[in-house]
């Protein structure tokens, strides 16, 4: 243990968090307001029954396609739906997913990398193979892909963006894993007999952990935006729920109505998109300015 | 050159071998049974045994596999159940719009973002860098659907100067009907482009031998373009193969958006119609197209740096 | 005007001092170097890494990066034009034309992904009106002249073909392509092999012969100065201390740090002596800086060597020397000390 805290100071002397913390918000204002940001999208999302100004299902015939107004700000859709309630539910499914398709895709790829990096042979060669091919195809496709065969739904959503970002994780694990593998102490606790599961998590899982969190953070805007993609091509929230994606592919399939749904869920994912790509890199740069995506 | 190519080429054959069981394996040993996935839950048992016999699904697994790398090498794909057409010529009508859309849009991104990059890399930390910044952070964070249903609706809409859809017929209807899809495709490639051509170039600027070229005397626009942005192509090739790939997929939506007959319209309704051989085909259709972007990639690293021709 | 063309030497560079960085943290890394070169003469540019001679060579040309570095004073003329204050879009026309340069690193000095026939050609096709055919028989006899063997298939080939040696002389003959007047020569032979610096460091001086070329010589190595150059300026720490012929500066060394130069030069006459070091390091660059730069390392030093800057004392014959002790008076004792 006293080894790899060596090694640590050796590479840099480390700042205490506090330092970090200080150091980002003076030198990034960007980064203060993408966190503010997502914070109120949070806030939105676990506030939803309260702050929905009406029930996000509830259809009203003699409402239908109605523009903005007092009574609902973002106007109605096509089935008199009130837009505002829609996206603010919609939160919900953004963020969720959002962060626990990378999660899932990050213990799955981890798993794989760590595997394939420890043992090595024709384990690490298949797995290699596999990935190596993967992360040709960009992740939408993929995941267009494999919600072909799956279908839409929240779990099957889940399951078809962790699959399509598991190749990156397992590449970053693998390699990291190689790297402590052959690190004195890790090759001197093979020597005396330790077991192979107590050194992968005594050594080499403490050692990738923050590369693996930085890609996490990194894919949770890659996450957000798959998820509305795949709804809006109907392969991702099944209506009537609501979810960003739908209310604009609604809003496109309603084209002479009004185009405030469509506006409105944009941005809300643009804005989104953009504070967790903003919060990614500064994680990036602070935790771990060697990883990039 | 001719015999590397040739060896290039049959590196990528194991390469589509895989693909092809991938995407074996993901329209058969995924949970579900495709027969009824393709009818319905209401379908009557004689017509699911129809289906099982008509796409060999009762055969053994290794059978079924046979028979299908054996229909797509022979190139046929079977035939479409809901339109009693022949798949290959589904796909083949379909192709060349998403691949018109594609060049169209990498031309325009890669116009908009090289000379952007460049604008922002020597005038660096001022105006136009933090400009390119900005583009850039917006460019990633927009949905490419999202930007399409805007430009849609103000241009064609409202303004009523862009068709709602269609893919056109003739070369310059065609291109009328691209422009706009082509458009929002290129945002995302001209912020990408612009910031990795801002970030190779600056690297390539510390170089010694743009120091050379100084000290010959040459003035600095042909520092920039002679020997900066020649040297800068080679990590712009790698992005452009990531930007290719993504406009590909990013391709998808924007058709369904813009209503144009391609591969992901096809494909989308196909999977909206539970269309089984169609989807099959259009997974194919675009799994290949990768392998052919990553191989054109490849060759064009070649012709860009003289240092990989010797091993060839 | 005879007269005149006499007595202004090719290049005068006069008081030039360069610093880096913005107002808040200003590091001066050359501090008013001065020195001549006349026509077709070889002066050779010593110094530590660190001294800022290469610095002072790349700002001959401006071609130091300006930010994070810019001039904080004095002038280069050439024939009598200021170079420091020319406009920036007439440089190119000096470059290359009057003044060439090579640099340490002949690996990277070259343009990766374009033909070396190519590259040379470039400088032709930047200062003479050649048509292609005279340009290539042009850059043909180049690449002979600095002996690289079969030109006319190698005109084609990429820099990675090419060793590191038969790269420099590549440099070489791109340097000549316009016959320059002055060739600055950074460190040209520190990156190759030790046979392969005495070819290169000859065809330089077969080159000066020919064609009568003036050289500035950048080194470390003090064995180079005495083989090639005529005259020798001593950088220290961003400072001249030392100039003036190489035979005076070799039997009469008048600077301490001077000294410890010459007796760190391993001999073959002697035995398995170790390498004679200065003990300290160079200062790193910093503010303008009071008294002489040498003063932490001297073993000689004197009160006033902290505060007060030493002036370039005149020893004769072109001799100068930047120490409080380079008079007359502390020549003798030290001269005995150190004449091998």
């Amino acid at each position: 243990m006293s080894a790899v805290t060596e090694r640590l100071d050796l590479l840099a002397p480390e700042p205490s968090r506090l330092a970090i913390v200080r150091m980002v918000i003076l030198n990034r204002p960007s980064t203060i307001a993408a966190v503010c940001l997502i914070l109120v999208f949070v806030a939105i999302a676990t506030a939803a029954p309260l702050i929905a100004p009406y029930d996000p299902l509830a259809q009203s015939y003699i409402k239908i396609n109605q523009s903005p107004s007092w009574e609902h700000w973002l106007g109605t859709d096509q089935f008199g739906r009130d837009v505002l309630s829609r996206m603010i539910y919609g939160s919900r499914n953004s963020l969720i997913i959002g962060v626990l398709a990378p999660l899932v895709a990050a213990i799955i790829g981890t798993t794989l990398g760590v595997v394939a990096g420890f043992f090595g042979g024709i384990i690490d060669r298949v797995i290699s193979r596999l990935v190596d091919l993967l992360i040709s195809f960009p992740e939408l496709l993929l995941a267009i892909i494999i919600a072909a065969a799956l279908g839409g739904g929240f779990w099957n959503i889940v399951i078809v963006l962790a699959a399509a970002f598991v190749p990156n994780f397992a590449r970053v694990a693998r390699a990291q894993t190689m790297a402590v593998r052959a690190e004195p102490y890790v090759e001197a606790a093979v020597a005396s007999g330790v077991t192979q599961l107590r050194i992968i998590m005594r050594h080499i899982i403490p050692n990738i952990a923050a590369p693996i969190v930085v890609l996490m953070t990194l894919w949770t805007a890659s996450a957000i935006r798959l998820e509305a993609s795949l709804s809006f091509l109907g392969l991702g929230t099944q209506a009537p729920q609501p979810s960003w994606g739908n209310i604009i592919r609604d809003g496109l399939n309603n084209l002479f109505g009004s185009p405030w749904p469509v506006i409105g869920a944009g941005l809300a994912i643009t804005s989104v998109v953009l504070a967790f790509n903003l919060l990614g890199d500064t994680i990036r740069d602070v935790l771990d300015p060697e990883t990039s995506p | 050159m001719g015999h590397f190519l040739l060896r290039r080429l049959f590196d990528a054959v194991p390469t589509v071998l895989l693909v092809l069981t991938l995407v074996f394996a993901a329209m058969r040993i995924l949970p579900g049974d495709p027969a009824l996935a393709a009818l319905g839950d209401n379908a009557l048992p004689e017509q699911l045994a129809a289906f099982r016999e008509q796409f060999g699904l009762n055969q053994p697994l290794w059978r079924q596999y046979l028979d299908f790398l054996g229909g797509v090498l022979t190139f046929d794909l079977g035939r479409s159940l809901l339109h009693s057409r022949p798949v290959l010529e589904m796909l083949a009508h379909a192709l060349p719009f998403t691949i018109e859309l594609t060049i169209v849009a990498t031309f325009i991104g890669v116009t908009i973002g090289v000379p952007l990059g460049v604008l922002a890399a020597t005038r660096r930390n001022r105006l136009p860098d933090s400009g390119v910044r900005l583009f850039s952070l917006v460019g990633y964070a927009v949905p490419d659907f999202y930007l399409g249903a805007l430009l849609l609706i103000t241009f064609s809409l409202n303004l009523g100067l862009f068709p709602i859809s269609g893919g056109g017929e003739g070369f310059w209807d065609r291109m009328y009907h691209v422009l706009l899809p082509a458009i929002t495709l290129a945002f995302l490639k001209a912020a990408f482009i612009g910031k990795l051509t801002r970030t190779s170039l600056l690297e390539v600027f510390g170089k010694d031998y743009v120091r050379t070229a100084r000290a010959k005397g040459a003035r600095e626009g042909r520092v920039i373009y002679r020997h900066a942005l020649r040297n800068a192509l080679l990590p712009l090739t790698t992005g452009l193969g990531i930007s290719l790939l993504a406009t590909l997929s990013g391709s998808v939506a924007v058709e369904l958006v813009f209503n144009r007959p391609g591969i992901g319209t096809l494909l989308i309704g196909a999977i909206s119609e539970r269309d089984y051989a169609v989807i099959q085909g259009g997974i194919i259709v675009f799994a290949l197209l990768v392998v052919f972007v990553n191989l054109l990639i490849d060759l064009l690293y070649i012709a860009v740096d003289p240092r990989l021709r010797v091993q060839a | 005007m005879t007269a005149a063309v006499e007595d202004r030497p090719l290049l005068r560079v006069d008081r030039l001092s360069v610093e880096f960085g913005g107002p808040a943290a200003r590091l001066r890394v050359v501090d008013e170097v001065s020195f001549d070169i006349e026509a077709g003469e070889t002066v050779g540019l010593v110094g530590e890494s660190g001294s800022g001679k290469s610095i002072t060579a790349l700002s001959i040309l401006r071609l130091v990066p300006e930010p994070p570095s810019h001039l904080a004073g004095g002038r280069v003329l050439l024939d009598g034009v200021d170079l420091t204050t020319l406009p920036r879009d007439q440089l190119p026309d000096i470059r290359g034309r009057d003044i060439a340069m090579i640099f340490q690193e002949p690996m990277s000095s070259l343009n990766p992904v374009q033909r070396i026939g190519d590259q040379v050609a470039e400088a032709i096709l930047l200062h003479q009106k050649l048509d292609a055919a005279s340009r290539r028989a042009r850059v043909l006899d180049l690449l002979r002249l600095v002996g690289i063997p079969d030109p006319s298939r190698r005109i084609d080939a990429y820099p990675h073909q090419f060793s590191g040696g038969m790269r420099q002389r590549v440099m070489i003959a791109m340097a000549l392509a316009c016959n320059p007047r002055l060739l600055i020569a950074d460190e040209p032979t520190t990156a190759l092999d030790v046979t392969i610096q005495a070819q290169v460091l000859a065809l330089l001086r077969d080159l000066k012969t020919e064609f009568g070329t003036a050289i500035l010589l950048i080194t470390h190595d003090l064995g180079v100065v005495a083989e090639s150059c005529q005259r020798v300026v001593v950088m220290y720490a961003g400072r001249v201390v030392e100039s003036g012929p190489v035979r005076a500066i070799f039997r009469n060394p008048s600077h301490p740090y001077t000294r410890a130069l010459l007796q760190s030069i391993p001999r073959l006459d002697e035995e398995r002596r170790r390498l004679h070091q200065i003990p300290g390091n160079v200062p790193p660059p910093g503010p303008l800086r009071a008294g002489c730069a040498f003063h932490t390392r001297c073993a000689e030093r004197l009160l006033r060597c902290a505060t007060d800057r030493p002036p370039m004392m005149q020893l004769g014959g072109g001799h100068q020397a930047a120490c409080w002790l380079a008079g007359p008076m502390a020549q003798a004792p030290m001269a005995q000390a150190v004449t091998p």
